[in-house]
């Protein structure tokens, strides 16, 4: 069990952070930046290759691996793009694109005296990016197989074995809910999950919860919860 | 308040480290010297707040579009000519939950920061917070109040968790004080947290 798939409801927490900016350093932007065209250039997409050396896949579901694995005081230490800064790095090592001790001579090389950055690039690599980031890429299948639920159906939701990485949020395990809506057709998950269950196009549902039934007696009133669910997280309700 | 001890060159650390990585990356090939420059401009100029303020504002004054824009996002989304059209990254299937004045919505990801990107562009960090993501799931008014919106206890709170591959936005309601204002004025008053459900939008001010 991983702290950081149970979230929801958490406890004991501080007031909330009234940051409204995206970036507070202005390193942030640069980590974001190799995110998204990490993600742009990641072979598996449907879109034109480019000169880019870079050859293995990125997705969100790699980034959130990372996260999700993390030691869960560390995960509440470190700010968000801290977290990206360390997954990212680690990840370029891991696939032999640099080597550690490559990145700790550049950095202290910045830290002294700083460098001049490189100049330079195809421009097809840019164009790349930007496309991907016009048209994204799309989970939408055509839809198989019926859909297992209806619009009112009581489910429950599954307590699958998540290894790494999951889209059931942990405060949902075992609850009941009820069907609020169906969404057209399929949707694939941007990996495997393994006997967690998610991966290949499967219907969605948008599933509406009494939080009196999440959190009996320690929630609030006039509240109403909703999640977007695979169908793979999904069972028939059972008497409780 | 601080629960964890920090290295005092924290943020000069993180961004040597940051700098490094980009160096290495443009010598290495993978992406060009340009690449992350240009991402940033695409969401200071066209995936932003500022589409999703077109879309409220459109939605204000027309009836029609706002139905629409809840029974089928994507189809309302497109009639925009946003350069992402019906589509983008982080925005491939939308949904807009409308505020009303008997139901307020708030949008969460307990699981990470999902989040509309071609039409609320990138999430503010109160969003990307542990304590916003965990708290806001049980006890949404107590975390509204924090930020400064007390909702009437009679309304109907409801709380959207982003857990697959569909993006949420909010509608806010039309603030008073508005009549005859253009949609480039209503746009204008329109804030990402107000998108989120967060804050109510401001009447302009006198």
């Amino acid at each position: 069990m991983k702290l950081q798939h149970y979230l929801g409801g958490l406890e004991g927490l501080d007031p909330i952070s009234l940051e409204t900016r995206v970036f507070v350093e202005a390193w942030e932007e640069r980590i974001f930046g190799i995110h998204t065209a990490m993600m742009a250039l990641s072979p598996q997409l449907n879109l034109a290759a480019t000169p880019s050396t870079f050859g293995t896949v990125w997705t969100w579901a790699d980034l959130r691996k990372g996260a999700e694995s993390m030691n869960p005081f560390d995960y509440f230490k470190f700010r968000y793009y801290e977290k990206w800064l360390g997954g990212i790095s680690a990840y370029f090592v891991a696939n032999g694109y640099i080597t550690q001790e490559e990145l700790d001579a550049r950095t202290k090389d910045f830290l002294t005296s700083p460098p001049a950055m490189p100049k330079g690039g195809d421009a097809a690599v840019d164009a790349r990016v930007r496309t991907y980031l016009l048209v994204g890429d799309d989970p939408k299948r055509d839809r198989s197989t019926p859909p297992r639920f209806a619009s009112g159906d009581v489910v429950r939701v599954a307590n699958p074995n998540s290894v790494d990485h999951t889209r059931v949020p942990g405060h949902l395990r075992n609850k009941h809910g009820v069907i609020d809506s169906i969404y057209p057709d399929a949707y694939t998950y941007l990996c495997d999950t393994g006997p967690d269950g998610i991966g290949e196009a499967m219907p969605v549902y948008c599933v509406r919860f009494d939080p009196e039934a999440l959190w009996p007696g320690n929630t609030e009133k006039h509240f109403t919860f909703y999640a977007d669910i695979f169908e793979a997280y999904l069972e028939p309700a059972t008497a409780s | 308040m601080q629960r964890f001890e920090y290295p005092t060159d924290r943020e000069t650390a993180n961004a040597a480290r940051a700098r490094a990585l980009e160096s290495l990356l443009i010598e290495k090939g993978v992406i060009t010297s340009e690449t992350v420059d240009k991402i940033m401009s695409i969401f200071a100029t066209e995936m932003g707040p500022f589409n999703g303020a077109k879309l409220v504002a459109r939605a204000w004054v027309d009836p029609a579009f706002k139905m629409l824009l809840a029974e089928n996002t994507m189809a309302a989304v497109e009639k925009m000519n946003f350069v992402t059209k019906g589509a983008g990254a982080e925005g491939e299937h939308m949904r807009a939950a409308i505020n009303t004045p008997e139901v307020h919505n708030l949008i969460i990801c307990t699981l990470c920061s999902c989040y509309p990107w071609p039409v609320l562009g990138l999430p503010p960090y109160w969003y990307k917070d542990p304590s916003f993501r965990a708290r806001a799931a049980r006890e949404p008014r107590k975390v509204l109040s924090e930020f400064g919106l007390d909702i009437d206890p009679g309304k109907e709170i409801k709380t959207w968790d982003s857990s697959a591959q569909i993006r949420w936005f909010v509608v806010p309601e039309r603030p008073a004080g508005t009549d005859g204002f253009t949609e480039e004025q209503l746009a204008a008053l329109v804030t990402p947290e107000s998108m989120m459900g967060v804050s109510m939008v401001k009447p302009p001010a006198r």
